[in-house]
């Protein structure tokens, strides 16, 4: 599903992002993208959805090479992964319900089949009753679901998470975690990346390691050691 | 296909509204600039109607001897009105000149008085010439100097005139270059405000923008609504410009009547008769200039 070849970044004057990393995840995996500060944990992230290019070997995603994809396909890339970010990255003047539809109206699709999706969507992620709320009055636990119901209204095969409990106390996370593992067990490729130590263990799940820009240590049912 | 067009609109109209304020500021300027370039249209209207007041009223005066053969005034009055620059010649007697005279200097004693000592009317005929141009009056003062009639001819009165003449000339040209400049300043400034607008309008919509990116919307989704909202600010502009220009031309034709006595200056005629291509093309004018510098925004500070 997810194949890095090679794959370093350099971010101008001369600062390493990622150093030369190879990694391969198969469909329907769940990984976790551990390491301290200033690793190179995002722009791995970044990379799969293109936010960011290569500066040397190749990405593949499902079998397509962005390495060089051209803005126009990234777009399309888009809306075949979810993204889920630590600021949640809602729009504040928009309902729960608003913020969902956004990305789907946004990728041109029917007003009808909007309104069949967003429900569906709100439904998995338990927020059904709170749609028509603003992200304001809704608490981080919740913002955080809305954000990973708009990530899922394309069916991704891949969820990229990005610190997504990072502003959560352990409760909100714990259940932001359980989501995360409930979307995967529908067959989405899950690559989370994370700082907190007890998601990492309780996950029981392939983990990665990043250190200076290098994957130091790749295991399956890892735990988080640093 | 018709549903993200649908969108864009509408989210346009969004954009147009949650930053009103920015959108009024936007459309005063608009507005201004437009106005501006409209007085410009009036004003270079009512010097055309100014330079043609005056040049009605210029006038060659051809005095001839007291004892000139009235065939020699008559040949001249029939050979002035074959010129084609002369629009219309009238010939005063010499005895309608002297009334004429005395009338003019009925509360001057010393005047009459002294005329009544020479004992004859001093006054020969007079030619009044009225020329279709300012311009044309160099020609018709060469054609004077014609040997028929020529001896016959003691004075033409025409100096000041060419004075004046090729004085509102030089302030004629001088206001519409003035009026060029002008206008392209205001073209130029409304740029810069379009392109001010557009900026603010991504700063404020980064976020928004930044989340449509990551949800996958194609880059044309994202730019095409600043289009559109620039299309509804040029629109709004020009008819708020109309709204206001018509009933402002209904209201000072009058004056400018008043001033120029009878003869009127049109302008709301004019403005009703020509009102499609004048604002016709302020409104593509203002369209090119908008998008363009809308797309100039986009193109620095919109990375999609
Ligand atoms: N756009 C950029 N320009 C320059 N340097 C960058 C840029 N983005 C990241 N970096 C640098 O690349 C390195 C890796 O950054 P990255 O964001 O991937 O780290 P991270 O592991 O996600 O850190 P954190 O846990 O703090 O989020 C850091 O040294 C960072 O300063
Ligand atoms: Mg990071």
């Amino acid at each position: 599903m997810i194949h890095f070849k090679n794959v370093s970044k350099f971010y101008p004057p001369d600062v390493i992002g990622l150093d030369t990393v190879n990694l391969r995840v198969e469909p329907g995996e769940f990984i976790s993208i551990v390491g301290q500060s200033g690793t190179g944990k995002s722009t791995l992230a970044k990379l799969l959805f293109a936010e960011e290019r290569p500066s040397k070997g190749t990405v593949e995603i499902g079998g397509w090479d962005i390495t060089k994809i051209s803005p126009n396909d990234v777009p399309l890339l888009r809306r075949q992964i979810g993204v889920v970010f630590q600021d949640f990255k809602l729009l504040q003047k928009k309902t729960v319900y608003e913020n969902v539809a956004f990305a789907l109206q946004v990728a041109g699709i029917p007003s009808v089949r909007v309104r069949e999706v967003v429900p569906r969507v709100l439904s998995i992620v338990g927020l059904d009753d709170k749609s028509h709320r603003f992200p304001q009055q809704l608490s981080g636990g919740e913002q955080q679901r809305v954000a990973i119901a708009r990530a899922l209204v394309h069916q991704p095969k891949i969820l990229v998470a990005d610190e997504p409990t990072g502003n959560l106390d352990t409760l909100n996370s714990r259940d932001i975690l359980e989501l995360l593992k409930k979307i995967n067990e529908f067959g989405t490729t899950v690559v989370l990346v994370t700082h907190d130590h007890e998601i990492v263990n309780r996950l029981k799940r392939r983990v990665i390691t990043l250190d200076g820009g290098k994957i130091v240590s790749d295991v399956e049912e890892g735990r988080y050691k640093l | 296909m018709l549903t993200s067009t649908y969108r864009i609109i509408k989210f346009a109209f969004q954009n147009f509204w949650r930053n009103i304020w920015l959108s009024v500021i936007t459309i005063s300027m608009l507005v201004l600039t437009l106005l501006t370039i409209n007085i410009l249209l009036v004003l270079n209207r009512v010097t055309d109607q100014a330079i043609s007041f005056v040049e009605n009223r210029i006038e060659v005066s051809v005095y001839f001897n007291e004892n000139a053969d009235p065939a020699k005034v008559t040949d001249a009055l029939t050979y002035l009105r074959t010129l084609p620059q002369v629009k219309d010649v009238q010939e005063i007697y010499a005895d309608d000149a002297l009334v004429a005279f005395k009338q003019r200097h009925a509360g001057d004693q010393a005047i009459l008085s002294s005329l009544d000592e020479l004992g004859k009317n001093p006054f020969g005929p007079t030619l009044i010439i009225k020329a279709h141009s300012a311009k044309d009056f160099d020609a018709i003062i060469a054609a004077l100097d014609n040997p028929r009639f020529r001896d016959a001819i003691r004075q033409k009165d025409f100096s000041d005139y060419q004075s004046i003449v090729s004085k509102i000339r030089q302030t004629t040209d001088e206001i519409r270059t003035g009026g060029i400049v002008l206008s392209a300043i205001f073209f130029l400034i409304a740029l810069l405000i379009i392109f001010n607008t557009v900026r603010v309008a991504i700063f404020i919509h980064r976020e928004e923008i930044g989340i449509m990116r990551l949800v996958g919307a194609s880059s044309n989704f994202i730019r095409m609504p600043f289009l559109v909202e620039t299309i509804i600010l040029s629109l709004l502009s020009i008819l708020i410009v109309i709204a206001i220009v018509y009933p402002t031309l209904a209201f000072i034709e009058p004056k400018f009547n008043q001033y120029f006595g009878s003869g009127t200056t049109g302008l709301v005629s004019y403005f009703e008769q020509h009102g499609l291509l004048i604002f016709g093309a302020q409104f593509l004018a203002l369209l090119v200039v908008t998008m363009g510098s809308t797309a100039l925004a986009m193109r620095k500070h919109l990375k999609v």
